[in-house]
C-alpha cells in the first residue's frame, strides 16, 4: 500500500513516517501544497494523509483541485481546526475522513485502515440517468461530474428510483424501500425527501404523476453519462 | 438637584422656557395694571381740577368776607355723596380754618397734613393732588390750589375731593382680568414648549432606542434616517460599532491562530512520548493533555466573547442539518459492521436560528456526533418552531441511552465548566455551555427509538 503524507511540520512528519512504515505502508512525503498536488495527480496512491495548514497552497484547495481533476484517491484530513464548520467544509471539499490535532498515532492508523478497506470494496456497476450518475461502490452520486451531497436516506431513495427509472413508483413502494422497518410512515415523509432530492438534482428530473407516484427520467435531449 | 448637566434635556428646555415665560408675563401684568391705574387717576384728577378752578374763579370777597360761588354740582349737595369741596383760610399762625364747605360734607371737615400744606405753599396758584381720608374714613382723591384773592388778607386754599373707591375697584378688576388672561397665555406657552420639545427631541429618543437594541444584540447597527444634526452622531456610532467589531474579530483571529498553532507541537509531543515509555513520557502525556484541554477551552471562550457583540444574525437551520447529516454519515460510515449510520432529519424550510451559523453547527454537530457515537445505526433529528421566538432541536438515537441519574451528571459538568478543567467525554457539556450563552437549555431524556433524546431549546429568528 502506497501512502502520500502531506505535512509541513518536520517532527510530525518524522513520527508519522516511522509509524506508517512500521505498519507496513510505503510512504511518500510532500512538505507543501504545490508538491502535494503534483504527486497526487501523477502517482497512483492508495490513500492520502493531508494536513490543511500548508505552505504555498492550503490543503482544502489541493483537495478541491484533485477532486475536480478526477483524482478519487481516499483522503484523510489532518487539521488543527476541529470546529464543525471546518469539518463540514473539509468533507464538502471531498475528504473521506477527518482527524483533529492533537491525535494519537494509533487512531490515525485505525482510520487509515478503515479508509483503505472501504475503497477496496467490491466493484459494482454504476447507474446513470441522463447527466445523473450513481456509484454504489462509493455510495456517491453526481450530476455532470459534480458530486452531490446526499444523506443516506436521500441516497437510498435516489438509488431505488434509478434502478427503476422511467417507471412510475407509488408512495407506499418508496416508503417501504426507504425504511427497513415499520417506522414513521406518515404520508408526508416521501414528499419531504422528494423535495430535498429535487433541490439537489434540479427540479425537472423527478416528475410527479398525480394520484400514482413519482417518476425519474433523463431530461429531454440528454445522453446517458 | 441643580446640576443641569445631569437633568433631562426635556426638563431643562421646559424649565428655561417656563422661567422666561413667567417673568415676561409677570412684568407685562404689573406694567399694564399700573398704566391702567395711572390713566384712570389722571382722568379723575382732571375733573377735580375743574371743580377747584370753578371755586377759585367763582369766589368773591365782600367786606372782607369770602363768598363761595353757587355751584350746580348736585352730587356736592347730598350729604356724604362722596364729592366734596371746601375753602380754607390759611391763617398767619399756619392753621387752616374752613370758611365755606359743600353741603355734602355736612358737619365734618377735610384736613390736610402739614406736608400737604407745605406743598401748596411752595407752589401757589398751581393745582396739587393728594390722597386724603374723608367722612366715614373713606379714601378720597383731592385737588387743591392755594391762591390769594384781592381784598382778602390771608391766602386761601380751594380743595375739591371725591371718593376714589370706584376707580380703585375698576383698577382691581382690570388687574384680575389681566392676571387671568396672562396666566392662560403663560400656561399655553409652556404647554406649547413641552409639546415642541417632545416632538423636536423625538429623533433623539429614537436613537436611544436603537442603540439599546444594538446593545441587546437585536440589531447590528443604528439604522434609519435622522435629522442633519443627529445623523453625524448616528454615523459615528455605527463607525464605533464597526471598529469595535473589527477589534474583537482581530482578537478572536489571534486567539484562534495561537490556539491552532499549538496543536501540531502538542501532537508531536504526544506521539514522541507514546513511543518512549517511562516516567518522563507519562508527565509529558499528562501535561500535553491538559494543554490541549486548555487550548480548546480558551478557543470556546474567545468565541463566546465575540458572540455577545453580534447575535443579531439569523441562520437558516435546514442547510446546516443537511450538511451535518451528510458529514456525520460519512464520519460514521464504518459503524454497525460497515452499515453506517442513518440520519433522518426534519426541519421546516423557513426555520431560522437567532445566532451565528458556526454556533448552530457546534450545537447540532456535537449533539449529533454524540448520538452517532452511541447509536446502533439510526438517528432522528427534528427541528421545530415553538411559540413566538423559540425553537427546539431534538436528537434521538437507538443506542443504550443514559439512566436518569447519569443524565443530570452529564449536564452538571457543563455548569461547572468555568472553574473546572474543560472537556468531557460526552461533548454535551460544550453544548450546554453554548446553549446557555444563547439563553437556551439542554434536556436529556429517553428517545422513542430506545436511546438518548437530547432536546435543545434555542432562540428563533422571526422575520
Amino acid at each position: 500500500m502506497r501512502i502520500l503524507l502531506v505535512e509541513d511540520d518536520p517532527d510530525l512528519t518524522r513520527q508519522l513516517k516511522l509509524a506508517l512504515a512500521d505498519a507496513g505502508y510505503a510512504v511518500d512525503h510532500a512538505p507543501d501544497g504545490e508538491e502535494a498536488q503534483y504527486l497526487g495527480e501523477n502517482e497512483p496512491y492508495d490513500a492520502v494523509i493531508l494536513d490543511l495548514g500548508l505552505p504555498k497552497v492550503d490543503g482544502v484547495s489541493v483537495l478541491e483541485r484533485w477532486r475536480r481533476g478526477n483524482v478519487t484517491t481516499p483522503v484523510l484530513i489532518l487539521t488543527a481546526r476541529g470546529a464543525w464548520s471546518d469539518k463540514v467544509a473539509g468533507f464538502d471539499a471531498g475528504a473521506d475522513d477527518y482527524l483533529a490535532k492533537p491525535f494519537h498515532t494509533e487512531e490515525l492508523l485505525a482510520r487509515l485502515r478503515a479508509l483503505l478497506r472501504r475503497s477496496a470494496g467490491h466493484a459494482a456497476p454504476s447507474l446513470s440517468c441522463g447527466a445523473l450518475r450513481l456509484d454504489p461502490r462509493a455510495a456517491r452520486a453526481s450530476v455532470n461530474g459534480e458530486p452531490l451531497r446526499l444523506t443516506s436516506l436521500e441516497y437510498r431513495l435516489l438509488h431505488y428510483m434509478m434502478m427503476h427509472q422511467g417507471r412510475v413508483i407509488g408512495r407506499t413502494e418508496l416508503v417501504e424501500h426507504l425504511y427497513d422497518q415499520d417506522f414513521d410512515r406518515d404520508s408526508n415523509t416521501i414528499e419531504v425527501f422528494i423535495g430535498r432530492l429535487r433541490k439537489k438534482l434540479g427540479a425537472d428530473r423527478i416528475e410527479t404523476v398525480r394520484g400514482l407516484g413519482y417518476r425519474l427520467a433523463a431530461l429531454p435531449g440528454e445522453e446517458n453519462a | 438637584m441643580l446640576d443641569l448637566r445631569r437633568r433631562s434635556l426635556v426638563r431643562r428646555l421646559v424649565l428655561i422656557a417656563g422661567i422666561w415665560t413667567l417673568l415676561v408675563v409677570l412684568i407685562a401684568g404689573v406694567f399694564l395694571t399700573a398704566q391702567f391705574r395711572d390713566a384712570a387717576i389722571r382722568r379723575f384728577d382732571q375733573s377735580l381740577a375743574v371743580l377747584t378752578d370753578d371755586l377759585y374763579a367763582g369766589s368773591s370777597v365782600d367786606n372782607g368776607q369770602l363768598r363761595a360761588p353757587f355751584l350746580t354740582d348736585i352730587r356736592a349737595t347730598r350729604v356724604y355723596s362722596g364729592r366734596y369741596w371746601v375753602i380754607l383760610d390759611k391763617q398767619p399762625d399756619g392753621a387752616m380754618k374752613p370758611i365755606e364747605r359743600s353741603r355734602s360734607l355736612f358737619d365734618s371737615d377735610l384736613m390736610l397734613s402739614s406736608a400737604q400744606i407745605d406743598q401748596l405753599e411752595a407752589a401757589p396758584g398751581k393745582t396739587q393732588y393728594f390722597d386724603l381720608r374723608g367722612p366715614q374714613d373713606k379714601p378720597l382723591r383731592a385737588a387743591a390750589v392755594q391762591a390769594r384773592l384781592p381784598g382778602y388778607p390771608d391766602p386761601v386754599v380751594f380743595l375739591a375731593a371725591e371718593d376714589r373707591s370706584p376707580i380703585d375697584a375698576d383698577a382691581d378688576r382690570f388687574a384680575r382680568i389681566t392676571a387671568f388672561a396672562l396666566l392662560i397665555l403663560g400656561g399655553g406657552l409652556i404647554l406649547a414648549v413641552v409639546v415642541q420639545v417632545r416632538f423636536g427631541l423625538q429623533p433623539l429618543f429614537r436613537l436611544r432606542r436603537e442603540v439599546a437594541l444594538v446593545r441587546r444584540g437585536k440589531a447590528e447597527r443604528v439604522d434609519g434616517a435622522y435629522p442633519e444634526e443627529l445623523s453625524p452622531l448616528a454615523g459615528e456610532l455605527n463607525a464605533l460599532l464597526a471598529h469595535n467589531q473589527e477589534v474583537v474579530e482581530r482578537q478572536r483571529t489571534h486567539v484562534g491562530n495561537l490556539a491552532h498553532a499549538l496543536k501540531t507541537p502538542l501532537s508531536v509531543m504526544l506521539t514522541e512520548a507514546s513511543q518512549q515509555p517511562g516516567q518522563l513520557a507519562e508527565v509529558v502525556t499528562r501535561q500535553a493533555q491538559t494543554m490541549r484541554e486548555q487550548v480548546d477551552h480558551h478557543l470556546r471562550r474567545a468565541r463566546a466573547a465575540a458572540r455577545s457583540q453580534t447575535s443579531g444574525e439569523r441562520t437558516p437551520v435546514e442547510p446546516i442539518l443537511d450538511e451535518l447529516a451528510v458529514t456525520l454519515e460519512r464520519i460514521f460510515q464504518d459503524k454497525a459492521n460497515g452499515a453506517g449510520v442513518e440520519i433522518d432529519w426534519r426541519c421546516p424550510e423557513d426555520l431560522c436560528f437567532q445566532g451565528e451559523k458556526q454556533d448552530l453547527m457546534e450545537l447540532a454537530g456535537n449533539v449529533m456526533e454524540n448520538a452517532g457515537k452511541w447509536c446502533r445505526g439510526r438517528i432522528r433529528v427534528d427541528a421545530v418552531p415553538v411559540g413566538e421566538a423559540r425553537m427546539t432541536l431534538t436528537v434521538d438515537d437507538d443506542g443504550p441511552g443514559l439512566p436518569p441519574e447519569e443524565r443530570a451528571q452529564a449536564l452538571k459538568r457543563g455548569q461547572r465548566l468555568d472553574e473546572n478543567a474543560p472537556g468531557s467525554g460526552l461533548g454535551l457539556s460544550i453544548v450546554d455551555e453554548l446553549a446557555r450563552a444563547y439563553g437556551g437549555s439542554v434536556q436529556l431524556g429517553e428517545a422513542p427509538l430506545g436511546g438518548l433524546r437530547v432536546t435543545l431549546d434555542l432562540p428563533r429568528a422571526v422575520s
